[in-house]
């Protein structure tokens, strides 16, 4: 159903030593992704996952490749009609808004502001409160209760696809586990496909196709037990020796 | 009595559809078109004959004054002074509001004095709207002042908005609390055009245990341009914030200047202040929901002047 073909992006590399060289954070990036599916996408920092998430919502924009999504190109399409085709996405640190509300929000995902509906929907989403929807999204908010507003107004969509960055940051250790049961109840229910960029073992456990990304470029495709031997090695520093061995410290 | 211009305008800056319930008192043109007392809120003419006087019997909970002004009359500059006298324990709303059509090519305007004094343990909450709209170029001018002064545990709430339309605002806010008393002043104002305002704000904490909030939310379309003044003055123990934003889009402008005076060694008082375009990372995230980029640039926009 999605169907990203040699995906590209790169930066100008401000502070390379060759001032104004690219930087290609996405190299390369091929694969199919099957309607109704699983898929964690996980790396090392810096290993393009968030920057190819943003590719396929067209918030970055590509630099080559292309992106079809149920057979069609969108490669040039905004990130509106993307949205409006199908296509729903969490963002790593959602926006802070002065004046709306999870109400606000909630009834702009949904299309509707029926209060029956919209408590029907954080139901449906069962880790806000039913008290949340008149809190206002701005920055008295704490970090997990703006995810989980997050969350909430990704599913609200409806999506063919939805995509989370780091579903977790900020979640408490007792949110995860409902957490990942919503995501595969989402994805049985209504047969969403689901893509979630997560280090956190919860969420690759819960899919069904582990891909792992490093340096740009899909480095595995397939189930955990087989991707774990990798991410352990990839965990390690991977910090590149410049100059001379004494200069260099490992800040893990 | 009210011809469907007067409706429009009394509709937008004081949600009325004709005439109110309960205390009113409407001014067209610099004149008085309709009256309505109380038995708790009495209405009269000043001495001067230059405006009103309000007054509310101590102990009146719940009950709302309407004192709209509505101009339609070209070349007319319209002054008022009024005075709002709150009784001791009373909980009332006044709403105020200018509406001016302009139809021709001379200027219009109007500059309204509103004064309170709230009694002891009062609560007031007043809205004022301004609005111009009309298809005439004469340019349209409001300059309103505020005058607060609140007793030992008094309470007052402001919202004060101009909606659009005006091309010169002069707004001049001044308080004065008493102890134990709460000043919350929320300013909405958006411009477009050509147009300027200008909002000063000098609020005194004079009474121990009192405390302010000055909110302002501008937004500057076309090249219009806005300019904040805030003093929070100090004398006691107290708590003062001034919280202002501004909005640019396309190439308004604007300049804020919070002031912090502590004058007393327990005073608690902070700002926030910013100026910028809409953040992306807001339209980005509305925009994944479904919105056009126009559409979020305007529902980021009401929500922040709502």
């Amino acid at each position: 159903m999605l169907d990203i073909k040699s995906l590209c992006f790169s930066v100008s590399d401000a502070d390379g030593i060759e001032g104004g060289s690219l930087r290609t954070i996405v190299d390369r990036f091929s694969f199919t992704f099957e309607k109704g599916k699983f898929y964690a996408i996980t790396g090392p920092n810096g290993s393009g996952k968030t920057t190819l998430a943003k590719l396929i919502m067209g918030i970055n924009p590509v630099t080559s490749g292309k992106i079809f999504f149920e057979g069609k190109d969108i490669t040039e399409l905004s990130i509106t009609d993307r949205a409006r085709g199908g296509i729903s996405y969490s963002f790593q640190q959602p926006a802070r808004f002065k004046g709306l509300t999870f109400r606000d929000l909630l009834a702009m995902a949904s299309g509707t502001d029926d209060e029956t509906k919209l408590l029907a929907l954080i139901r449906r989403v069962g880790i806000c409160s039913l008290s949340f929807l008149d809190k206002p999204v701005d920055s008295k908010l704490s970090g997990g209760e703006i995810k989980k507003i997050e969350l909430a107004t990704t599913i609200a969509r409806n999506p063919k696809l939805a995509i989370y960055d780091e579903p977790d940051t900020g979640i408490d250790l007792w949110t995860i586990g409902p957490m990942v049961t919503l995501l595969k109840k989402e994805k049985d229910d209504h047969r969403t496909t689901t893509i979630v960029v997560s280090h956190n073992r919860a969420f690759l456990e819960a899919a069904d196709i582990i891909l792992l990304l490093n340096q740009g470029k899909l480095a595995y495709v397939g189930n955990l037990k087989d991707a774990l031997p990798l991410l352990t090695d990839l965990s390690i520093c991977n910090y590149r020796v410049c100059g001379s061995e004494d200069d260099v410290g490992c800040f893990r | 009595m009210l011809d469907a211009l007067d409706k429009n305008l009394l509709r937008t800056v004081a949600d009325l559809e004709g005439i109110p319930k309960g205390a009113y008192n409407i001014r067209k043109n610099g004149k008085l078109l309709a009256r309505e007392v109380s038995a708790n809120i009495n209405i009269e003419s000043n001495p001067e004959g230059t405006g009103i006087v309000v007054t509310i019997k101590p102990g009146t909970v719940n009950e709302s004054v309407h004192i709209p002004v509505i101009l339609s009359q070209a070349g007319l500059y319209d002054v008022v002074y009024n005075h709002f006298i709150i009784g001791e324990g009373s909980d009332v709303t006044i709403i105020a509001g200018c509406g001016i059509h302009c139809g021709g090519v001379e200027p219009e305007g109007h500059a309204g004095i509103h004064e309170f004094h709230v009694g002891r343990k009062a609560k007031v909450t007043y809205v004022e709207k301004h609005f111009a709209t009309g298809p005439g170029r004469g340019r349209r001018t409001l300059n309103p002042t505020t005058k607060v002064l609140l007793a030992e545990g008094a309470q007052a709430e402001m919202e004060l908005t101009q909606m659009g339309g005006v091309d010169e605002a002069n707004r001049t806010n001044e308080a004065s609390l008493g102890p134990g008393s709460v000043l919350l002043i929320t300013e909405r104002v958006m411009t477009d055009r050509d147009q300027t305002a200008v909002s000063r704000n000098d609020i005194i904490l004079s009474g121990e245990n009192s405390r302010a909030n000055m909110i302002s939310r501008s937004v500057m379309k076309g090249n219009s341009k806005q300019t904040f003044y805030a003093t929070i003055d100090a004398l006691a123990k107290c708590f003062g914030h001034i919280e202002c934003d501004a909005i640019i889009i396309d190439n308004g402008t604007n300049e804020t200047i919070p002031a912090l005076k502590a004058r007393h060694p327990d005073a608690e008082l902070t700002h926030e202040a910013s100026i910028g375009k809409i953040a992306s990372d807001q339209l980005t995230k509305l925009m994944s929901l479904g919105l056009t980029y126009d559409e979020a640039v305007n529902r980021i926009i009401q929500g922040f002047l709502k």
